[in-house]
């Protein structure tokens, strides 16, 4: 489990990271979104044991980040967002490398390298040299190089920029696969769509302050509260706006292509009480719906646009 | 010693890395190798035949070293931060001292590898004696390793390959050239080493000329390698201008009193210790090792 508690982040006068909180367990695949500048890749490299917080601290299955980074580092896999390679050694070596560095017995390595090379899907090329790959397959090589110590948590810091379509799939896989695998991934992105796909719980971050986190559905079901009911009348709409405006529920209507677009603030009953009534006063309703939310409407709801 | 014996680091930056290099432009190093090799046999034979003096050979040998010592060391720490590769490399279950040892160690692999290289030249020099020999290699290989020393610690304070190597470059001109050109210009052009040296007659008096030398600036001069091996030289061989006006044998035995060339490269290895030392705490504190 990770329980993070309290990170703050200062730099002089600059908070870039304000007391942060969030726990995760095993499987869930953390959505970490904010604008550029937010201080998304400050808190990952902060958990990540590469920055030391200002405050607060975080436990990785009880082993303090901030007290042990040493007995923490083992059990992370991380995957910064501008990252490189050494050049100059196959994949394969690469791999070695790596997993030498991080003391795996000589007997192992060869059976682990193999398994990160299929699960990443490079093992037609474990004897390409390195700086031949494709930018999505060293950004598939540079996950597989994070996972050869079997890690419990995995930091990703925006894993899909610069990928191509096909790439950002193939990514998004893995990740979903990482996930059901047990392990805690904690991915960050200023790209919703892309994260909407594969994870379960998500932390919005604006200014250095997490201003909500938890499932994605329960985050959406909060912001619901004030819910936008598309109405298509037929016929002229001006009596139904009238009437709508009566409404105690409802706090203003937008028209916008032949469409109502009623802000709601009732919840389902209500919602259904409304329709009735509309339809009890001989409103002809061609089209009753409410508008529902994805990640980007719920990110646009709650940021304001501002960077620390 | 396991920090060298199951380092991952320092088989890469010796083999990975070298192969590297090679694979990409083998043209190139094929040319290099040939071009080198010719001019090696040449200069070898021309100082076997023509009985060059140490002055010529470790001369030519730190030259060398002055040029190819830089790029051994440059971009150790560097490329790791213009790469990216640092925060993968910190992550690991490396201790700072198997990271510092990894890239130290392949540099002074380098440096021992070129003094090797030097060997035919520096035994075959004409009528040195077995002290001139040993002190050659010693001061040749402590020359390198300081440079590395700096070099390393460069690359990871600077973190700029170009700007580590035009440092270094620079940094040899103004102490090999500049600073001692100074010196002469202050102290009217008078070489300081032949009234100083004649008058240590124990190690004690050796001792406290190099002490004296620290305060009195004639260090500049005295551990100048290039200075060090002219006066190396005069171990060898009386020079054919020496008018009587100084009692030779008390020059000499000055010279040997004062350690020459080992007490120099005595001092090499411990500056370059220190750099060395700033490097690795630089990783133990930066890198959270």
């Amino acid at each position: 489990m990770l329980d993070v508690q309290g990170l703050r982040k200062e730099y002089g006068e600059l908070v870039a990271v304000r007391d942060i909180r969030f726990q995760l367990y095993p499987g869930d695949v953390f959505g970490f979104i904010g604008p550029n500048g937010a201080g998304k890749t400050t808190t990952i490299k902060m958990l990540a044991t590469l920055l030391e917080p200002t405050a607060g601290t975080a436990t990785l299955n009880g082993i303090d980040i901030v007290r042990h980074p040493e007995e923490v580092r083992p059990l992370l896999g991380y995957m910064p967002d501008f990252f490189g390679l050494y050049e100059g050694i196959t994949v394969t070596e690469y791999l070695e490398f790596f997993a030498a560095a991080y003391r795996i017995p000589k007997a192992q390595r060869a059976a682990i390298i193999d398994n990160v090379l299929e699960l990443t899907d490079l093992t037609v090329k474990k004897d390409a040299y390195v700086e031949t790959l494709s930018r999505g397959m060293q950004q598939r090589l540079c996950l597989a190089k994070s996972l050869v110590h079997d890690p419990i948590l995995l930091l990703l810091d925006e894993p899909a920029s610069g990928l191509d379509p096909r790439a950002r799939i193939e990514i998004k896989e893995l990740i979903r696969e990482l996930g059901a695998m047990g392990k805690i991934v904690l991915v960050s992105s200023h790209i919703l769509p892309e994260l909407a796909d594969f994870c379960n719980k998500i932390g919005i971050i604006e200014k250095g302050e997490l201003l909500v986190w938890g499932a994605v559905d329960e985050i959406v079901q909060q912001l619901q509260a004030n819910r936008v009911l598309e109405i298509r009348p037929l016929g002229e709409p001006d009596a139904l706006i009238q009437r709508l405006e009566r409404e105690s529920h409802v706090h203003g209507v937008e028209t916008r292509n032949g469409s109502l677009y009623v802000h709601f603030a009732g919840g389902l009953e209500e919602q259904a009480d409304l329709l009735a009534a509309l339809i009890r006063d001989g409103y002809r309703i061609a089209a009753f719906r409410e508008e529902s939310l994805d990640l980007e409407d719920v990110f646009m709801q709650i940021t304001k646009g501002e960077v620390s | 010693m396991r920090a060298l014996r199951e380092n991952p680091l320092l088989r890469y930056h010796l083999l990975g890395a070298t192969r590297h290099r090679w694979r990409r432009q083998p043209w190139l190093y094929g040319a290099a190798v040939l071009g080198i090799g010719l001019v090696y046999l040449l200069v070898l034979q021309l100082t076997v035949f023509n009985e060059a003096s140490i002055y010529a050979t470790l001369g030519l040998a730190l030259f060398v070293m002055c040029i190819a010592a830089p790029l051994m060391a440059y971009n150790l720490f560097s490329l790791e931060y213009e790469k990216q590769t640092w925060e993968s490399l910190a992550l690991t279950r490396l201790t700072a001292r198997e990271i510092f040892w990894g890239k130290y160690g392949a540099a002074l692999a380098r440096v021992a590898l070129t003094t090797l290289l030097f060997a035919p030249f520096l035994l075959t020099t004409h009528s040195a004696t077995t002290y001139v020999i040993a002190a050659a290699f010693t001061v040749l290989f402590s020359w390198g390793a300081l440079l590395v020393s700096v070099g390393l610690w460069l690359s990871f304070k600077l973190k700029r390959t170009l700007t580590t190597a035009a440092t270094l470059y620079a940094g040899q001109v103004f102490v090999l050239l500049l600073f001692p050109f100074l010196y002469l210009l202050f102290s009217g052009g008078s070489d300081p080493s032949t009234s100083t040296i004649e008058g240590v007659q124990s190690y004690r008096d050796g001792m406290l000329a190099w002490v004296a030398s620290l305060f009195e600036g004639t260090l500049i001069i005295f551990a100048n390698p290039f200075y060090l091996a002219s006066q190396l030289n005069d171990l060898s061989v009386r020079p054919s201008w020496w008018w009587g006006s100084t009692d030779w044998d008390a020059y000499v035995n000055g010279l040997r009193y004062m350690l020459w060339g080992f007490a120099q490269s005595a001092m090499y290895l411990g500056l370059g210790a220190m750099f060395a030392g700033f490097a690795y705490r630089g990783v133990k504190i930066s890198w959270r090792k």
